[in-house]
C-alpha cells in the first residue's frame, strides 16, 4: 500500500494560502484551461462515431432486418437524452470521476460506487476486447497474413504502449481522426445517394422487419446493440475540468455531438440497407466494408476496399485509445478514493503514467481476447469478446439508468444559475427507454445475468481485499469514507 | 527576475525548486510562478505524489486532478515561504511543455526550473521529454534539476 497521506494536513497549506495571487476561483486567474467548445464537440463525435458503427452494423441488422436504421434512431435518441443528463451533472460536478462520482453524490453509498465501477469497468474492458477484434477483421482485409489473436494483441500492445509514453495531449489529433472517420461515413452515405439516384433503390427494405416473432421485441434487441454504438459519450465528462466555460460549452458539444453522430448513423445504416441485401450484412464481419464491395461507386473496388478499411481502422484505433486511456484513470481514481487497492495510484517516476493501471488493464483484455479465440477454436460456439461485450451493455444501461435517477434526484442540490436543466420530461423518456432496453436484454437473454453475477463477483473479490488490507494502514479515526476532512477542505 | 518553477506533482519537481533556492540570491528575484500543468487527455491528468494533504473522501473532491495540481502548487509554494520573492501559482491545462514556455513569454521570465525527469535507466542517457522541449524552446535560460547519482559502483565494489 502506498498510503503515505494518512498524516493530517499542516498549516503549512494556509500560510501559502495567504501568500499566493491567485486561486482555485478561475476565470480569469492563472488557471488556464485548454479545451474549447468545438474540440470538446469533435472529441464526443469522434468517441461515439469510432466505437460502434464499424463493428455492430452486422449485428443489428440481423436482429432486425432492413428496417434496422429505426432501432438506430430509437436507441441514439435515448442514448442523446441520457447525455443530456450526464451534461447536466457534469455543470454541476466538472470532475473526471464520471458516474461513480454522480452515484456517489445521489445516494451516498459506498457499495453502490462501487459497484457502479466495476461495473463501468468490466463495460469498458469488454468493449475494448471487441474493438480489438474489430480491429482485426478489417486488418485481415488488407493483410490476410498474421493470425487475428496476433493482430487484435499487437494492436492492444501498441496502444498501451502509447498511453505509457503519455499519450499525445493534442485534441487536435484526435479532430483530425474524427475527420477522418467522418469522411468514412460520408463515403457510405454518397453511395447510398448514388444508388438511389441511379434509380435501382427497393425502398420497401427500409420497413421489412423480418425477424420471427414479435416485431417490437425484435427492434428492441436492435435498439439494445444499436445503444452499444452509441456508448463512449461518457468518457467526455473525463475532460470537464479542463474544459473552457464549461457550463455553457459542455451540455451543447455533448448533446450535439450525440445528435450529430445519432442522424449520421441513422443514415448510414439506411444506405448500408439499401444497397446491401440484409443476410449479407448479417454475416459479415466488418459490415460496412460490404457497402463499398458492392461497386457501386464509379472506382475501382480494390481502391475503395483498401481506402474503406484504412478509414475503419483509424476509427477503431481512436476510440480504443480513449478506453484504454480511461480504464487506468477510473483504476487511479478509486485508488485514490480507496475503493480498490492503493497499488493502482501508482505513478512512474519518469514517464508520469498510471502503468501499474495500464498493464492490468492490458492483461485483463489480453486475456479475454487469447480466451475468446482459444473459446472459438476449441468450436464451442462462443465468441466470448463479443458476447462479454453484448453482455456488458446491461450494466451500461443499468449505469445510465441510475445517472438520469442521479440527475433528477440531485435536482435543486448544488445549482446556480449557470447549471444546465435538462428536460424533465425527457429524462424521464430516458429513463423509460433506458429500463426497456434493460428488461428486454434480460429478458432475451437471462444467461446475461450469470455472466453479469460472475464479472461482478471479481470484482466484489477485489473490494474484499482492499477492504481487509486497506483497513490497517488507515490513520486513526479515519473511517472509510469519512467526509468529515473539513481542514482539507479549507486550505 | 522573474522565475518559472515547473511542477508535475512529482518528488524531483520538489527537489528542483529546493535547489533554486540553495544557491539562488533571493534579492535577485522579483517573483516565482509556480506552475502545474495538467494534461486532459492523459489516463492521470495530474498525479500529486507531494503534498501532504489527506486524499479526497469519496464523493467530496473526487477525480479532480486540479485539487491535486492545486495540492501540488501549494507543497512547492512552501519551498520559497518566507524566502523573499512575492509567490503566484498556476494551474495550466494543455501540453506540459507548451504551456511552461507560454508562462515564460508572459512574464518575460528570466529564468525556468525543471525537473530533469526520473532516474532509473534513463538516469545517464535520457533527460524528460517536457524537459528536453522546454530547454530547445524557452525563450530564457533553464535550470534543470537532475536527481542525485545513487552510490552505483560503491555498493558494486563491495558486493
Amino acid at each position: 500500500m502506498t498510503n503515505v497521506r494518512s498524516s493530517p494536513s499542516t498549516p503549512k497549506r494556509e500560510l501559502v494560502a495567504g501568500t499566493s495571487t491567485s486561486t482555485v476561483e478561475d476565470v480569469d486567474g492563472g488557471l488556464k484551461r485548454s479545451i474549447t467548445g468545438r474540440q470538446l464537440f469533435f472529441y464526443t463525435l469522434g468517441d461515439v462515431l469510432g466505437s460502434g458503427i464499424y463493428v455492430l452494423i452486422g449485428l443489428v441488422a440481423a436482429a432486425v432486418g432492413g428496417a434496422f436504421w429505426i432501432a438506430f434512431a430509437i436507441g441514439v435518441t435515448i442514448a442523446a437524452i441520457t447525455g443530456a443528463a450526464y451534461a447536466e451533472l457534469v455543470t454541476k460536478y466538472p470532475q473526471a470521476a464520471g458516474a461513480a462520482l454522480y452515484v456517489n453524490k445521489a445516494f451516498g453509498s459506498t457499495a453502490l460506487t462501487f459497484l457502479t465501477t466495476v461495473s463501468f469497468l468490466a463495460a469498458s474492458f469488454a468493449a475494448t476486447g471487441s474493438l480489438a477484434t474489430g480491429f482485426s477483421s478489417y486488418f485481415a482485409t488488407l493483410w490476410a497474413g498474421p493470425p487475428a489473436l496476433l493482430v487484435s494483441l499487437v494492436f492492444l500492445f501498441a496502444l498501451v504502449v502509447v498511453n505509457f509514453i503519455g499519450i499525445t495531449e493534442s485534441v487536435v489529433m484526435n479532430m483530425l481522426m474524427t475527420f477522418v472517420e467522418v469522411a468514412g461515413l460520408l463515403i457510405v452515405m454518397v453511395i447510398g445517394i448514388w444508388y438511389i439516384a441511379q434509380g435501382e433503390a427497393d425502398f420497401g427494405v427500409l420497413t421489412d422487419i423480418s425477424v420471427s416473432g414479435n416485431p417490437a421485441l425484435a427492434v428492441l434487441a436492435g435498439i439494445a446493440f444499436s445503444f452499444f454504438a452509441m456508448t463512449g459519450f461518457e468518457n467526455t465528462a473525463n475532460v470537464a475540468e479542463e474544459t473552457i466555460d464549461p457550463h455553457r460549452s459542455f451540455p451543447r458539444s455533448l448533446v450535439g455531438g450525440m445528435v450529430v453522430a445519432g442522424v449520421v448513423y441513422v443514415l448510414v445504416s439506411m444506405a448500408a440497407a439499401l444497397t446491401v441485401p440484409t443476410d449479407q450484412l448479417a454475416n459479415s464481419d466488418a459490415a460496412l466494408l460490404e457497402v463499398v464491395r458492392q461497386g457501386i461507386l464509379p472506382f475501382s473496388t480494390d481502391v475503395m476496399t483498401t481506402l474503406f478499411s484504412i478509414i475503419a481502422l483509424i476509427a477503431i484505433t481512436n476510440t480504443t485509445l480513449v478506453t484504454v486511456v480511461t480504464q487506468p484513470r477510473i483504476l487511479y481514481g478509486m485508488a485514490k478514493e480507496d475503493v480498490v487497492p492503493g497499488v493502482f495510484a501508482k505513478i512512474h517516476a519518469t514517464r508520469r503514467s498510471p502503468w501499474v493501471g495500464l498493464l492490468f488493464s492490458a492483461a485483463v483484455v489480453a486475456a479475454l481476447l487469447i480466451t475468446g479465440s482459444i473459446l472459438i477454436e476449441a468450436g464451442g460456439g462462443i465468441d466470448l469478446v463479443n458476447r462479454l461485450a453484448l453482455v456488458t451493455v446491461v450494466f451500461l444501461l443499468a449505469i445510465y439508468a441510475l445517472v438520469i435517477v442521479a440527475c433528477l434526484k440531485l435536482r435543486g442540490q448544488d445549482e446556480d444559475e449557470r447549471t444546465f436543466r435538462a428536460n424533465t420530461p425527457l429524462l424521464i423518456v430516458g429513463l423509460v427507454g433506458n429500463l426497456a432496453i434493460l428488461g428486454f436484454s434480460i429478458y432475451d437473454d437471462p444467461t446475461s445475468l450469470i455472466w453479469c453475477a460472475g464479472l461482478i463477483a471479481v470484482g466484489v473479490v477485489l473490494f474484499l481485499i482492499e477492504y481487509a488490507a486497506g483497513s490497517r494502514n488507515r490513520s486513526q479515526g479515519a473511517a472509510r469514507g469519512d467526509a468529515g476532512n473539513a481542514s482539507r477542505k479549507g486550505a | 527576475m522573474h522565475v518559472i518553477v515547473a511542477t508535475d506533482g512529482s518528488t524531483q519537481s520538489l527537489a528542483a525548486a529546493r535547489h533554486l533556492r540553495s544557491f539562488a540570491d533571493p534579492q535577485k528575484i522579483t517573483t516565482i510562478s509556480v506552475v502545474a500543468v495538467i494534461r486532459p487527455l492523459a489516463s492521470v491528468a495530474f498525479a500529486d505524489e507531494i503534498s501532504e494533504a489527506e486524499p479526497p473522501s469519496p464523493g467530496e473532491g473526487a477525480g479532480s486532478f486540479r485539487e491535486a495540481a492545486q495540492g501540488a502548487l501549494d507543497a512547492v509554494s512552501a519551498v520559497f515561504e518566507h524566502w523573499g520573492p512575492t509567490i503566484d501559482k498556476q494551474i495550466r491545462s494543455g501540453s506540459p511543455a507548451a504551456e511552461i514556455i507560454k508562462v515564460a513569454r508572459e512574464y518575460d521570465a528570466g529564468l525556468v526550473v525543471v525537473a530533469a525527469g526520473g532516474r532509473g535507466i534513463s538516469d545517464a542517457i535520457l533527460v524528460g521529454s517536457t524537459a528536453q522541449r522546454v530547454q530547445h524552446y524557452a525563450p530564457c535560460p533553464v535550470l534543470v534539476v537532475r536527481p542525485a547519482p545513487r552510490p552505483r559502483k560503491a555498493t558494486r565494489g563491495k558486493a
